[in-house]
């Protein structure tokens, strides 16, 4: 190999973006009895936001070419890949971004009033954060696997938090089986491509693909990877776990869900389609395109109807991510850079406002014991910023403009044009309309009192009428030995902690911040761009002759026009309307009617294991099938 | 879904997953016909390389060791997660078994089982350390070891009882070891940084192949690893024997 | 003879698959899972294999060695083995609690988070 390679990078920073919350996990799991309560939250919410600084350096420093980083030292010799890389750009680096800014505000909320079973929560936490920098980062199949059973032990483990009722665990249970089945078809996928071309490095795999014909090997290592990673991301018909864990894990954990661990799903399926298999001969991406936007469409609309049907808060904001999910599917399954683009940027604000909605909620399930739409009728009285809260949540999932959903829906809308599929725009409003208005339709219930009361027809202890299990495990005192200091038990304080009220307001506010900064477009656009250019990628991780900066191609990005801003008010207004609609006593019969005729989906939704299963086995065949047409 | 029309749904899918794997593992090279050139290239450059006779051991430790180090994270993780899934809940409190009469103690072990117990655990723990200390010149390494080490441990608690196993495995020095174990990964990494080369870069002296002390970070790293899976592994036992030994619906 | 040795794969991730579908307790569908999971380990360690080789293992060899098998598929195969012990070990431990909590080990039984 001649010639220095002018993107190997040195810096420090990139494996201190995950040594940093490795090893204060790790410490954490072995000296926290040493440490009093207040050190120890202190602690791993220092070293979340230092983590998260430090991927927002990374984010600004790969703006304009990736960084690669080889560990061990060992960089790649006679054209052959020898280590492990990770190839950091921008895009990826702000997903790690988002992972660290959710965490620190879960843990920020955990504050005082969680019980951390002596810091477990913490390290579980610290650790789900640097799996997920790691997977962002990473430019190798097989390490891209180990960080999500990483971020999925972690996970599995912080949803059945609150061991003592049957639902988390069911929904845990639920979650790993599925999940765990998911990973194992990414790693026979990994198997299948590496018998192929030799080589786990996701560069090089590509470079081997390139210019071949897809036969049955990589069509079914395609539908293996894809179909593992999208159980993950909660995509139609991998999603049934979804409701069932995102609905009974603790809500500072629902934060991370939401925000990003779904996300990454999604994005490792876009990593993997843009660096190993879009070089395919016979240029498959149009057809794969019609793929990606089936599943995407479907899994938005399936999400929107049920989250409307729900009364359980926590299902409800479970299936709204589902939702969003499929829109973010839709937008990056264009293909295109600015639909790829539309969809990192509605990830982030999408992301900061689920979180918001999701601690939100947290703290009405603190103040009144419940999180049943129908049981907290009326009973938001004292909970104003709350109220407040939840309400321009659900408004900013609405793409309220000026924040930033709504720069990354105008980009998505405008992607979708050129690609000649205008009415996926109507598509994606009709979905995000739904969603929101759910969520409208539960804050105007129960801050205004609107609408009907206790309906009598969930029985008790379903997920219609949340019992017990609504109330996330309150700190106990002195169980474990001695160490503990003891606390008042759990009463009804009057002044909510600051710090369950902040967080959520702070990450709106950061939103707002983004959508107001000159210029976010065309970042997210350039880095979309880069992230989508397989032969550029490869040049940089290989060093192949003459390795050139990657042109990031001056995408033309719409500037936000009157038009664009009064069609974002108008899905506002549509939200609302829905809304008032939903709760209004004349609409009783229209209520009653669409709950008759989407029975059968909600029934569909059993939550149990063996149904989720087998889903999944049909998922994963009718995959390959579709695979097969698009990249034959 | 009832289960009749589940299974009968899932005959359908299998049957397809089925034709989908076939589908792809016909595309695999034929069985036992070839190797990648890069697995070739390792095995030949492995040993003068980094001075080790085990090529697996190598490549965990050394050319693909930020793998290994998330995978000891896995590990860390599921303790933890086991650690608080099985944590003694609001409604419940810790009771070291007793005997139900209450003028007696509790029998003493039969002494043909103690020597027993005795004897495999020693046992267990020379294998385990010659496994882990070895990593770098036969197969083995630091997850095989913390495991026969961690098994070393349990058949202490057959051949005893509770309350010796309590008083003989402090949970304190289990989670430090759990926790310097994998501290000393990242640290073992770090010296990578300090030598100015990548994290993880076997900066450390190579020592001579053959011998115990070979392959630089490779033997530490071993040896850190070890320490962490065993801590791990007898913690999570002792987990599972709380449940079913110590923790008792809290009485009213 | 590739026939055989790959159907394995097949054969043991649709039978773990199968297991979890029609399970009536809760360990035995934890434990299909990690039959399952052992079709993976099986498709990567044999991925790796060459007729007539031995391991990678380069001490006391005899005097014409042959080649040695891959030694990178061993190493994942070692990665994936952790992973299922580990994810193993976690859904045992929620099954523990699930018995306690709700009374039963059918998870067809379990409706805590029905619609």
């Amino acid at each position: 190999m001649t010639g220095v390679n002018p993107f190997i990078s040195t810096s420090a920073v990139i494996p201190a973006s995950v040594v940093v919350p490795l090893a204060a996990a790790a410490l954490m799991a072995g000296f926290s009895r040493f440490l009093p309560r207040r050190a120890r939250d202190l602690i791993a919410i220092a070293v979340a936001l230092a983590t998260t600084t430090l991927t927002l350096i990374l984010m600004a420093a790969s703006a304009g070419h990736p960084m690669i980083y080889w560990f061990s030292g060992w960089r790649p010799a006679g054209g052959m890949v020898i280590g492990i890389d990770y190839a950091v750009g921008p895009l990826g680096a702000g997903m790690a971004s988002l992972a660290g800014v959710l965490a620190s505000a879960a843990l920020v909320y955990c504050w005082r009033y969680f019980d951390s079973a002596r810091g477990r929560h913490h390290t579980l936490v610290l650790i789900f954060l640097a799996a997920s920098v790691d997977f962002c980062l990473t430019g190798d199949l097989f390490n891209l696997f180990v960080a999500f059973e990483l971020v999925a032990v972690t996970a599995f483990a912080l949803t059945a938090y609150n061991a003592g009722h049957p639902a988390p665990l069911q929904g845990a249970i639920n979650f790993a089986v599925t999940n765990s089945l998911g990973g194992m078809c990414v790693l026979m996928g990994v198997g299948f491509l590496y018998a192929r071309t030799g080589t786990l490095n996701l560069a090089q795999i590509g470079q081997a693909l390139a210019g071949h014909h897809a036969d049955g090997l990589v069509v079914v290592a395609f539908a293996l990877l894809a179909g593992g990673f999208l159980v993950k991301a909660a995509v139609v018909p991998f999603h049934f776990w979804l409701p069932d864990a995102y609905g009974s894990a603790p809500i500072p954990v629902c934060v991370l869900f939401a925000g990003v661990m779904s996300e990454l799903g999604l994005f490792a399926v876009i990593r993997i389609w843009d660096t190993v298999f879009s070089g395919l001969a016979g240029g498959p991406g149009p057809r794969m395109r019609a793929v990606l936007l089936g599943l995407g469409i479907l899994t938005a609309l399936v999400g929107a109807v049920m989250a409307l049907a729900q009364v359980h808060l926590k299902r409800m904001l479970a299936f709204v991510t589902m939702s969003h999910l499929g829109i973010y599917l839709i937008g990056a399954g264009l293909l295109t850079p600015l639909g790829l683009a539309g969809a990192s940027l509605l990830v982030i604000g999408d992301g900061l406002a689920k979180s918001a909605l999701f601690l939100g909620v947290g703290v009405v399930q603190h103040q009144r014991a419940s999180v049943s739409e129908t049981k907290l009728r009326g009973r938001g009285r004292g909970l104003a910023v709350t109220g407040v809260t939840i309400t321009l949540g659900a408004l900013v999932l609405a793409d309220l403009p000026p924040y930033v959903s709504a720069a990354g829906h105008g980009l998505l809308v405008d992607a979708a044009d050129r690609a000649g599929l205008p009415w996926l725009e109507i598509v994606i409003a009709l979905c995000v309309v739904s969603s929101s208005a759910a969520v409208l339709r539960a804050a105007g219930r129960i801050w205004l009192g609107w609408g009907p009361g206790e309906s009598p027809g969930p029985q008790a202890g379903t997920a219609d009428d949340p019992g017990e299990e609504s109330q996330d495990e309150p700190d106990t005192a002195g169980t474990n030995g001695g160490g503990q200091e003891t606390r008042e038990p759990p009463s009804r304080p009057e002044r909510i902690p600051l710090t369950m009220v902040l967080p959520p307001l702070a990450l709106l506010a950061i939103g707002l911040g983004l959508g107001l900064t000159s210029g976010v477009e065309e970042h997210a656009a350039a880095a979309a761009a880069a992230f989508s250019d397989r032969t550029a990628y490869a040049a940089a991780v290989l060093g192949g002759h003459g390795a050139s900066v990657p042109a990031a191609d001056r995408i033309a990005v719409p500037p936000t026009s009157a038009g664009r801003v009064l069609t974002d008010l108008g899905q506002v207004l549509a939200a609302l309307l829905v809304a008032a609609i939903a709760l209004d006593r004349r609409a009783a019969r229209l209520r009653r009617a669409l709950a008759a005729a989407t029975g059968w989906l909600r029934r569909l939704h059993s939550g149990l294991v063996g149904d989720q299963v087998t889903w999944l086995a049909a998922g994963l065949a009718l995959l390959a099938a579709l695979g097969a047409a698009a990249l034959h | 879904m009832s289960r009749r029309a589940r299974l009968v749904f899932f005959a359908v899918a299998a049957a397809a997953l089925a034709a989908t794997l076939g589908a792809g593992l016909a595309g695999l090279p034929s069985f036992g016909r070839q190797v990648s050139a890069y697995a070739r290239m390792l095995n030949e450059v492995a040993g003068p390389q980094r001075h080790v006779t085990d090529v697996v051991s190598a490549i965990t430790f050394d050319y693909r060791g930020v793998d290994t180090l998330f995978e000891e994270f896995i590990l860390l993780a599921a303790v933890a997660g086991i650690s608080v899934l099985l944590r003694p809940l609001s409604d419940e409190i810790r009771e070291l078994p007793e005997d139900k009469a209450p003028d007696r103690a509790i029998p003493p072990p039969s002494p043909a089982v103690w020597l027993l117990a005795v004897l495999l655990s020693s046992l267990l723990a020379l294998i385990g350390l010659e496994t882990v200390t070895h990593g770098v010149l036969t197969p083995g390494g630091g997850f095989q070891a913390g495991v026969i080490l961690a098994s070393g441990i349990y058949v202490i608690y057959l051949g005893t009882n509770y309350r010796t196993v309590e008083r003989y495995q402090p949970d304190a020095l289990l989670e430090a070891s759990d926790g310097i174990g994998a501290a000393g990964y990242v640290v073992i990494g770090l010296l990578g940084l300090l030598a100015g080369d990548a994290f993880l870069t076997n900066v450390v002296g190579l020592g001579t192949t053959g011998n115990l002390i070979a392959g630089g970070t490779i033997a530490l790293l071993n040896l850190t690893v070890g320490l962490e899976v065993a801590g791990g592994f007898v913690i999570l036992a002792s987990e599972f024997l709380d449940q079913t030994a110590v923790i008792r619906a809290r009485r009213r | 003879m590739s026939v055989l040795a790959y159907g394995v794969v097949a054969w043991l991730f649709l039978i773990g698959l199968y297991g979890v579908v029609t399970s009536r307790n809760l360990v035995h569908m934890v434990v299909c899972v990690s039959v399952a999971q052992s079709a993976t380990d099986v498709l990567l360690l044999e991925i790796g294999y060459r007729t007539g080789g031995h391991a990678p293992v380069f001490v006391s060899l005899p005097a014409h060695p042959g080649p040695a098998v891959d030694a990178v598929m061993q190493a994942l195969a070692l990665t994936d083995v952790v992973v299922g012990a580990t994810v193993t070990a976690l859904l045992l431990a929620l099954v523990v609690q699930v018995h306690k909590r709700a009374g039963t080990l059918d998870p067809d039984a379990l409706r805590a988070t029905r619609e």
